[in-house]
C-alpha cells in the first residue's frame, strides 16, 4: 500500500511537471503575443512551479464547474504575474487555448492584471500590490463565518511584502485564527529596481513570525516535488495559526536570458528571443525525458 | 422591513446619526444573517457595542487600519457576506480610497462603507478629522452608489435598502445629537431616486444629509419674502437622480444646492456637471464648504462659517435674484 502510494505521488509529481513544462510554453506564448507591450516574465516565471502544484496537486476545483462552493479559492496577490495564473487556468479548462494570442489586447479578458472572471476561474482581481492578501484573509473569514471547510491559497511577492497593508492583513489574519489559510510567499530576490535586499531588506521570516504565524520553508520553489510534499504537509497541518510558506525562487526560472535577470522582470521579447526561450524550453523538456 | 415606531425615531434624533445607523444595523442584522460589521477600532465611537453585544460573531474589530478593513470586506463580499465597513468619515474613503477602488469598485462587491461624522461637525478636532472630500473621491469610483441621508428616519430607510442593492455603496452620515426628524412618517424611500420635500415654483434648494434641514428653514425665510421655493432631498448623490433634475431646469429659476462637503466635487459640482448638457438651464448656486482648509470650531461655529444655517442660504438667493 505505502508502495502503491509513493508510486502514486511519483506519478503526481511527474504530472505536475508535465503541466510546468505546458504552462511555461503558454506563459512565452502569451507574453511574445503582447509584443511591445511586453510582459511581467520573470515575476510569472518565479512563482509558476507553485501554481502548477497548486492547481494540479493540491486544491479541489473544476474548470467544469469554476463557482462550485466547495472549491478551494487561490489569489494571486502579485497580480503581475499572472502569466503563470492565465496560464494553470489554460492547462485546467477555465480558459481556452485559443485566447493566448489575446493577452493584453484590446478588450481582452487576459488583462495585464488579472480581473475577476469566473467564467474563466479568475477569483479576484488584483495588481495594487498589496491588495490580494487582505481580501484572501477576508475570504478565509467568510468561510469559517459561514462553516465551510475548503481553503484560501494566496501568493504574496517578497518585493509585495514592503506594503504596509499587508502587516496589517497579516497580524489581522492572527487576530482570527485564519489556519483556513495558506500564503505562500514567492522570493525571488528581486523587485523593480533592484534586489529586494537593497531596495527594501526585510527579515521576513522575523517579521511572519512576529505577526504570530506558522512559518514553513521551501529550500527551492521551482522543484515540484518539494513545493508539492511541503503544502501538503501544510494543508493537514493542524493549527490554531494562519499558515505562511516562505518560498526560495529564480526570477525568470526556465529560459536562460530571464534567470535572475531584472531587465525581464517586465519587458517584451523580440523574435530572437522568443526562439531562445522555445530552445531552452526544448531542452530543458529533452533532458528530462532522458533521465 | 419593518417600519419604525414614531418614539424610536424622536430618541434617535435626540442621539444622532451614529445612533441612528447603529441601532437600524442591529434590526437589518436580526432579519439577514449575512450582514457583518467590520470596525477599525471604531465600535465604541460609532455606537456600535449594541450590536457587538447581540452578534458578537459578527463584528470584526480589526484594529486601526483602514487599508485593511476594506480589503477584509471585500473577501467578506466576496464570499456572499453583506459587510458594513464602518468608519469616521475623514479616514474612510480618503485613507483606503485606492482599496476602495480597485477592490470594491472594480470587482462590484456588495459591500457598503460607512463614514460617520462627515462633513465638519469634528470641528474642535481639527482639519485631520473634517471630512470635506468624501463624496468627490466616491462619486469618482465607477460602480458606487452614494448616499447621504438626512435623518434618523432616511438613515434607517437607507440600511435596509443597501442591502437590497446590487453593488458597492457609500454612506455618508451627518447630523448632530439633535438633528431634526424630518421624516416623523412612513415614506417611499429608493436609492437613486430624490424625494421632493416641498413643492415650488420660483427657487429649488436641491440638498443632501442632515443640511437638508437648512435647506428647508431657508425655504420658509424667502416663502416669507413672498417666493416659492421647492425643496428636494437628493439623499443619493450618485447615481444622481436626473429626472428630478431635468424637472427641477424646466420649473425652476434659480437651483440652490446645499451639502455639508466641499464645494469641489459634491451634490453642487453633480448638478453642474448634469445642467452643462442643457442649454438655458437655471442659474446655479452652490452652498458648501470653501476650497480651504477650515477654521476650528464646533458645529455651530463651522456651519455659520460656511455659510450652511438657513438664514446664509436664504440671502445667497435673496442677492442673486
Amino acid at each position: 500500500m505505502e508502495y502503491q502510494l509513493k508510486m502514486d505521488k511519483k506519478k503526481l509529481i511527474s504530472e505536475i511537471r508535465d503541466k510546468t513544462e505546458l504552462m511555461r510554453r503558454d506563459s512565452i506564448e502569451m507574453g511574445y503575443a503582447a509584443g511591445k507591450l511586453g510582459a511581467h516574465f520573470g515575476p510569472a516565471l518565479s512563482c509558476l512551479d507553485i501554481v502548477a502544484t497548486l492547481y494540479f496537486g493540491v486544491m479541489n476545483h473544476g474548470s467544469e464547474n469554476p463557482e462550485m462552493p466547495e472549491r478551494d479559492r487561490f489569489v494571486l496577490s502579485k497580480g503581475h504575474a499572472c502569466l503563470a495564473y492565465y496560464a494553470a487556468l489554460i492547462e485546467t479548462g477555465y480558459i481556452p487555448r485559443d485566447m493566448i494570442p489575446q493577452f493584453k489586447g484590446n478588450n481582452s479578458i487576459l488583462c495585464g492584471h488579472p480581473s475577476m472572471n469566473m467564467q474563466y476561474g479568475i477569483e479576484v482581481s488584483t495588481g495594487s500590490l498589496g491588495s490580494g492578501f487582505p481580501i484572501a484573509c477576508g475570504m478565509a473569514m467568510a468561510a469559517k463565518y459561514k462553516g465551510e471547510a475548503h481553503k484560501v491559497y494566496c501568493i504574496v511577492g517578497d518585493g509585495e511584502c514592503n506594503e504596509g497593508i499587508v502587516w496589517e492583513a497579516a497580524i489581522n489574519a492572527t487576530k482570527f485564527k485564519l489556519n483556513n489559510l495558506i500564503v505562500i510567499v514567492d522570493i525571488n530576490g528581486f523587485q523593480l529596481s533592484g534586489t529586494t535586499s537593497k531596495v527594501m531588506p526585510i527579515n521576513l521570516n522575523a517579521f511572519w513570525k512576529a505577526a504570530g504565524w506558522k512559518v514553513w520553508h521551501i529550500e527551492d520553489g521551482n522543484d515540484v516535488e518539494e513545493v508539492l510534499q511541503m503544502l501538503t504537509e501544510v494543508k493537514n497541518f493542524a493549527s490554531e495559526k494562519p499558515h505562511v510558506i516562505l518560498t526560495k525562487t529564480v526570477k525568470g526560472k526556465g529560459i536562460s536570458f530571464m534567470e535572475n535577470n531584472l531587465k525581464f522582470h517586465a519587458a517584451p521579447i523580440n523574435d530572437e528571443q522568443y526562439q531562445q526561450a522555445i530552445e531552452d524550453l526544448n531542452k530543458a523538456e529533452a533532458k528530462r525525458r532522458a533521465q | 422591513m419593518s417600519s419604525i415606531s414614531i418614539e424610536t425615531l424622536k430618541e434617535w434624533s435626540k442621539l444622532g446619526h451614529r445612533n441612528s445607523f447603529g441601532e437600524s444595523i442591529i434590526l437589518l442584522a436580526k432579519e439577514r444573517k449575512d450582514v457583518v460589521v467590520v470596525s477599525p477600532d471604531l465600535t465604541t465611537t460609532a455606537r456600535l457595542v449594541n450590536f457587538e453585544k447581540e452578534f458578537p460573531d459578527r463584528l470584526f474589530n480589526v484594529g486601526i487600519a483602514e487599508q485593511n478593513m476594506i480589503g477584509f470586506t471585500a473577501g467578506l463580499a466576496r464570499e456572499g457576506l453583506m459587510p458594513f465597513a464602518v468608519s469616521i468619515a475623514a479616514f474612510a474613503p480618503m485613507r483606503c480610497a485606492e482599496q476602495m477602488r480597485s477592490m470594491l469598485g472594480y470587482m462590484k462587491l456588495n459591500a457598503r462603507v460607512v463614514g460617520i461624522e462627515a462633513g465638519c461637525r469634528f470641528g474642535p478636532l481639527g482639519n485631520t478629522h473634517f471630512a470635506m472630500d468624501d463624496i468627490a473621491v466616491m462619486r469618482s469610483i465607477p460602480n458606487f452608489t452614494v448616499i447621504c441621508p438626512a435623518d434618523p428616519h432616511e438613515i434607517y430607510k437607507t440600511v435596509f435598502a443597501v442591502a437590497e442593492h446590487e453593488g458597492p455603496v457609500h454612506i455618508r452620515l451627518t447630523g448632530a445629537p439633535g438633528f431634526p426628524l424630518l421624516y416623523p412618517d412612513d415614506f417611499e424611500y429608493e436609492i437613486g431616486k430624490a424625494i421632493e420635500y416641498r413643492p415650488g415654483k420660483d427657487v429649488a434648494i436641491i440638498a443632501t444629509g442632515s443640511v437638508l434641514w437648512e435647506g428647508i428653514r431657508a425655504a420658509d425665510i424667502l416663502e416669507k419674502k413672498g417666493l416659492s421655493v421647492r425643496v428636494i432631498d437628493m439623499h443619493t448623490v450618485k447615481p444622481i437622480d436626473a429626472e428630478m433634475l431635468e424637472s427641477v431646469f424646466a420649473e425652476n429659476a434659480i437651483i440652490v444646492t446645499v451639502e455639508e462637503h466641499s464645494i469641489i466635487g459634491g451634490l453642487g459640482s453633480a448638478v453642474a456637471e448634469y445642467k452643462a448638457g442643457f442649454k438655458d438651464a437655471p442659474k446655479q448656486i452652490m452652498c458648501g464648504l470653501g476650497d480651504s482648509f477650515r477654521k476650528i470650531g464646533n458645529y455651530e461655529f463651522q456651519m455659520k462659517d460656511n455659510g450652511l444655517v438657513a438664514e446664509d442660504i436664504a440671502a445667497k438667493v435673496e442677492r442673486s435674484l
